[in-house]
């Protein structure tokens, strides 16, 4: 191997060296344009060429673009020094992509080096071939895996193959190989029987049948693996005999349909159960465990495939159950994973729900990880006796979850609504809780179904009618109520009207008061509702005429249309039956699988090896199973089949139809509302109506899943309901006497404390208001840390608070003060926990919602006993910028606002003084960061002064609703002073930003630059 | 299968990159940025060595100052990835006797061979740390 090039370690040395970015820039390129000339003069040797072909590598490394060394690179390979070769073959693989033209030039140096009788340059070709792989090396290559070369050859030709294979599986002449490559299972080399096992798994997915041969072959070695302890010292790994080929193996094996010879079985249980049985104990290595553990999850994920009934299946539950409380967070993780395997093949749930509690609890586990994996088996493992448990827990869960979690959340917990309600009332509040509470996370899709089940219905309609007016009678009610709310009052709005205060003047007001906080799409669909309502309940025609002549003269030219259609067949006194026949009930919708699943199913589609089981239940993994063994032995088809025929899951097998998937672009353009045609017009008059909306929205009836049929369904939920939180807070007994009584006045002290003072509060708060996460408060005894997520008007705030002594704090108080609580929401999202054991932190978790314009951030009163009586009171770092979601403009959009909104009051200007840069210059970097951080769109390319910075973004407020912000800093490096303008709509909006954003740049006030 | 090993430092920087699927450069600039700051905030005592990644899977062990991070399919297995990259990083160890983050600078290239003796088109090549340090050592003598 090349050994040390000096001129390549100076090289380095001198871009370590290189305090700036711009220095370093400077050195590479005086190496750059020395070693084209270099290479331009020509006449250099062997070394010399390696050595700047290093440099070069080096400097792309570094993430540079290199533009030299391609010529190169192509003379170095046909060196015939391995060293020289080497960095040639490095410099190819790295500086070039598998499509790029030049890799041409190469493929004679790599086919000469191929059929080298120097194994080493052989070797070396491979690597490139593998790292670059092309279609004509096919041919080249077959003979030399299967050709007695040695075992270093043959074991990088395997995955060199599989690559191609990958990349082109049609030139491969695999029937010819298949009876050749099979017997290489049985290699005595460890390294050759583990590449062929890969690449035999790879092609035997696609080709089941002529790779038959296999099975039996990886049983036998297995057995002999497990059994005759065959495996060489050398690659037993912390006791485990080579982990790798033994996954491998237990992996191939999961792509074959269980076998049907009863001796086979019995061989393939008895190494499962001994590998099971080897794992009983944790060893103390953490290499050892996890070599243990990585075999044995594979085994019993075998195990789950072969038969989920089975005794080795069931023995190794016992272990799961386990696993799920481990100490390890890897352990709990791949536990759950397992389980969820288990819940989705399995016939009986039983075994997993016996651990139904634990599972719930690690939805609030500290590793997203855990949680995701919690989530999937809590989706997977609910059936009709714990759905409203499972459901509860996820609608809970739901307010606090990661933002990136919710709309996956929000999909299962409206399939698992669907498939197991067991009464209608309880699906219909579900689903509307939902909606309600995810806001922006559900997907058109869900209201979409909610639709199709109502319309499907008709025990449905009329409850559904009254609980979404309900809904509708709150003061906040988000866009996607709305929706639902139109269509089904629209539909079957009058089935209500006889009720006390349902009348439709009332249902027309309850829908119109939230006409404007709606988009455009949503408005359409109203309009579409008004014009059932001419039709329903003439005694309100006159106000819903009156509003279609409005919408007559509005700006948008498919609402300008609709209104203008309506107006006119509202207008139409002389034939009512044209108005009754165009506002006819909507036919029911024919039954498809619910668009929810194969959107669910679609995640994760694009692993290389097939996946062998997919979340969710057995119905879901059945007809997979059934597709994938489809081409295999019929027999075998049949008794793969026949296992969970009796599954007690009312669902119809839902078939898998990815075409009816909801197309994505359809919902990204929902989200940025820039669209107006993606939304279903649901009127029947309307000129927009599509097919594809059509049968996306075509669906299930919910009659199967809902009747009350079986006892079973209808099990009370007392024994199921059990408050999981009092397991997480243990109710200490709090000393609240003594706390009285240590005041006198019988008031609790530390209710009056002022807010804490210490040298850095000030500085960390500042921070906090331009960061998601940081310090909130450390002394020696407690450290206070912030990681917060907002979304829109909402937001979570993870408060972590670590006990720095060993003594455990105890009657832990912690409240939040709000002073202005028509404005701003938080709350604890649990009752907080009361103790603190020594050394350890916990974590709470604080919800936020702007409803308006704020200047006082809440204040965090915490009192701990540690010793004594200890009380920190805290600003919470919840600032109005906070609810900002940034907008980009280009420079015209942006002063074209700007001069719509104008001067004071609306405008709020401040001057004030600047600290500069070491060098003197304005610290663009601190202002941009400042700027960022209060979650505003920094915009190049509007204000033409570099130093200047030109922000814009949107303020969501849940009751004031959005309000656009616009803002420029000017600062002056000569006078050492900056103007900071900001302009918005809301004039307690720009004086509160201006306070913001001026405070860290501030040269008088900053504390955290 | 590996869709890309990553090894980089704490402060982010990439000390190795190998991209086993086409990524264009940009891309990969991405993901080296998306990567640093999934992995880097992870809490190593009571979070998993396992974290979701776009579609896939980040499989990461920290060692000192680096962390070493395997891209994978969703549904491969966990820990098999996380003790081969154990097994590297004990190649790496014995090789340069006492691995430190500077190795993988100065001698880039070599890590570039090491790393093809271990993994190989995205898939786990050799797993016995013996065979791949006598191949090494041959190599090394190699002209």
């Amino acid at each position: 191997m090349a050994t040390s090039m000096r001129g390549l370690t100076q090289y380095i040395s001198d871009l370590r060296a290189c305090r700036v970015r711009e220095l370093e820039e400077k050195r590479v390129n005086r190496e750059m344009a020395h070693i084209r000339q270099k290479f331009k003069d020509g006449n250099l040797d062997g070394y010399q060429k390696k050595k700047y072909l290093s440099k070069v590598v080096f400097t792309y490394i570094l993430g540079y673009k290199v533009d030299v060394g391609h010529m190169e690179a192509v003379n170095l390979i046909s060196s015939n020094k391995y060293s020289e070769k080497q960095i040639g073959y490095l410099a190819v693989t790295l500086l070039m992509h598998e499509n790029s033209d030049i890799v041409r030039l190469v493929i004679n140096s790599i086919r000469k080096d191929l059929e080298d009788n120097n194994e080493i340059f052989n070797c070396l070709a491979l690597h490139a071939i593998a790292n670059l792989g092309g279609m004509e090396m096919a041919e080249a290559l077959a003979d030399s895996v299967l050709s007695t070369s040695t075992t270093f050859v043959k074991k990088k030709a395997a995955l060199t193959l599989l690559r191609l294979y990958r990349k082109h599986p049609s030139v491969l002449p695999i029937e010819e190989w298949a009876e050749r490559i099979v017997p290489m299972i049985a290699e005595l080399d460890q390294g050759v029987a583990m590449t062929v096992t890969t690449l035999i798994t790879a092609m035997a997915q696609d080709h089941l049948e002529l790779f038959a041969g296999c099975y039996q072959k990886a049983v036998d070695r297995l057995d002999k693996i497990v059994f005759d302890s065959e495996t060489p010292a050398t690659y037993v790994y912390y006791k485990v005999p080579n982990p790798w080929l033994q996954i491998k193996l237990l992996r191939l094996l999961q792509y074959y349909p269980p076998p049907d010879n009863p001796e086979v079985v019995e061989m393939v249980n008895g190494v499962l159960q001994a590998i099971i049985d080897m794992s009983q104990e944790t060893p103390k290595n953490v290499q050892h465990n996890n070599a243990q553990n990585s075999v044995l999850f594979e085994a019993i994920n075998l195990a789950i495939h072969l038969d989920p009934e089975s005794k080795v299946v069931s023995n190794a539950s016992v272990l799961l159950g386990r696993f799920i409380l481990a100490r390890e967070t890897n352990v709990r993780y791949l536990g759950l994973d397992v389980m969820a395997h288990l819940a989705a093949c399995s016939t009986s749930l039983e075994p997993v729900k016996r651990h139904q509690d634990t599972i719930i609890l690690s939805l609030k586990d500290r590793d997203i990880s855990v949680r995701r994996r919690a989530l999937d088996l809590l989706y997977s493992m609910c059936d009709t006796t714990n759905s409203k448990v499972i459901v509860g827990e996820l609608l809970r869960y739901l307010q606090v979850a990661d933002y990136n979690l919710r709309e996956e959340m929000v999909l299962k917990i409206a399939i698992l609504t669907e498939r197991f309600a067991t009464d209608y009332e309880w699906y219909i509040d579900t689903i509307l809780t939902l909606i309600s509470t995810a806001g922006d996370h559900v997907g058109a899709e869900v209201w979409y179904r909610v639709v199709q089940l109502v319309t499907n219905n008709e025990d449905l309609q009329s409850y559904a009618s009254s609980a979404v007016y309900r809904h509708l009678q709150k003061p906040q009610c988000h866009e996607n109520m709305v929706k639902v709310g139109g269509y089904i009052l629209g539909e079957f709005g009058h089935l209500i009207a006889n009720e006390s205060g349902c009348s439709p003047i009332e249902q027309f007001h309850a829908l119109h008061s939230k006409i404007n906080i709606c988009t455009a799409p949503t408005r359409a669909l109203l309009l579409t509702t008004y014009i059932k309502w001419v039709n329903l309940f003439p005694e309100i025609k006159e106000h819903l005429i009156n509003i279609f002549r409005r919408y007559t003269h509005v700006l948008d030219a498919e609402l300008q249309q609709r209104a203008c259609e309506y107006l006119a067949l509202a207008s139409r006194d002389d034939n009512e039956e044209l108005l009754q026949a165009v506002c006819d009930e909507m036919p029911v919708f024919s039954e498809r699988e619910s668009a929810l699943v194969s959107r669910l199913h679609s995640r994760g589609d694009k692993a290389q090896d097939k996946r062998t089981w997919v979340i969710g239940q057995s119905s879901d993994n059945k007809d997979r199973v059934a597709e994938r063994f489809k081409s295999f032995r019929k027999s075998t088809v049949d008794s793969a089949n026949s296992g969970g025929g009796s599954s007690g899951s009312p669902a119809p097998p839902p078939k898998q139809l990815s075409m009816l998937s909801a197309p994505s672009p359809v919902q990204d353009a929902a989200r940025s509302g820039s669209l107006i045609e993606e939304e279903p017009m649901m009127g029947t008059s309307s000129s927009a109506m599509s097919d594809d909306i059509m049968s996306s929205l075509a669906g299930l009836d919910l009659s199967t899943p809902s009747a009350p049929t079986g006892g079973e369904r209808l099990l009370p939920d007392s024994t199921l309901s059990a408050e999981p939180d009092s397991i997480t807070s243990p109710i200490v007994a709090r000393p609240d006497d003594f706390q009285h009584n240590a005041n006198l006045g019988g008031v609790n002290p530390s209710l009056l404390a002022p807010l804490t003072v210490a040298p850095n509060i000030e500085k960390w708060i500042e921070r906090l208001s331009y960061a998601n996460e940081g310090v909130l408060y450390e002394d020696k005894q407690v450290q206070i840390g912030i990681n917060a997520e907002y979304h829109g008007s909402r937001g979570r705030i993870a408060l972590f608070i670590g006990n720095k002594i060993a003594t455990p704090f105890s009657s832990i108080s912690m409240k939040i003060e709000n002073s202005d609580p028509e404005a701003l929401d938080v709350k604890f999202h649990d009752e907080p926990v009361t103790g603190i054991a020594g050394l350890q932190q916990v974590q709470e978790m604080i919800q936020v919602e702007c409803k308006s314009p704020f200047t006082e951030p809440p204040v965090l009163r915490f009192t701990y006993l540690a010793g004594a009586f200890t009380t920190l009171v805290l600003r919470l770092p919840i600032f109005l910028s906070r609810f900002i979601e940034g907008v980009q403009l280009d420079q015209g959009a942006f002063f074209e606002r700007w001069k719509i909104i104008g001067g004071p009051p609306r405008e709020a200007q401040q001057i004030f003084p600047i600290k500069l840069t070491a060098t003197g210059d304005v610290n663009l970097e601190h202002n941009s960061k400042v700027l960022a951080g209060h979650r505003l769109s920094v915009l190049g390319n509007v204000d033409p002064n570099p130093t200047n910075h030109v922000v814009a973004g949107v303020l969501h407020m849940t009751n004031t609703g959005k309000v656009g912000i616009l803002g420029r800093v000017e600062p002056n490096k000569d006078a050492k002073l900056c103007r900071l303008t900001i302009r918005s709509t809301n004039d307690a909006v720009s004086a509160e930003m201006l306070k913001l954003l001026a405070k860290p740049i501030n040269a008088d006030t900053a504390l955290s630059q | 299968m590996i869709k890309f090993i990553l090894v980089q430092n704490r402060q982010g920087k990439t000390r190795l990159s190998k991209w086993y699927a086409p990524y264009e450069d940009d891309e990969k600039v991405r993901l080296r940025g998306e990567v640093h700051r999934l992995i880097a905030p992870r809490d190593q005592k009571y979070q998993s060595n396992f974290v979701e990644f776009r579609n896939d899977k980040i499989v990461y062990r920290r060692y000192a100052g680096l962390f070493f991070c395997v891209c994978v399919d969703s549904n491969d297995n966990e820990l098999a990835y996380l003790e081969a990259i154990h097994l590297f990083v004990e190649v790496l160890d014995a090789f340069f006797q006492n691995v430190c983050e500077l190795d993988l600078v100065f001698s880039f290239y070599k890590v570039y061979a090491i790393l093809d003796e271990v993994f190989l088109a995205g898939e786990i090549e050799e797993t016995s740390k013996t065979v791949v340090l006598e191949r090494l050592d041959y190599l090394e003598k190699l002209e």
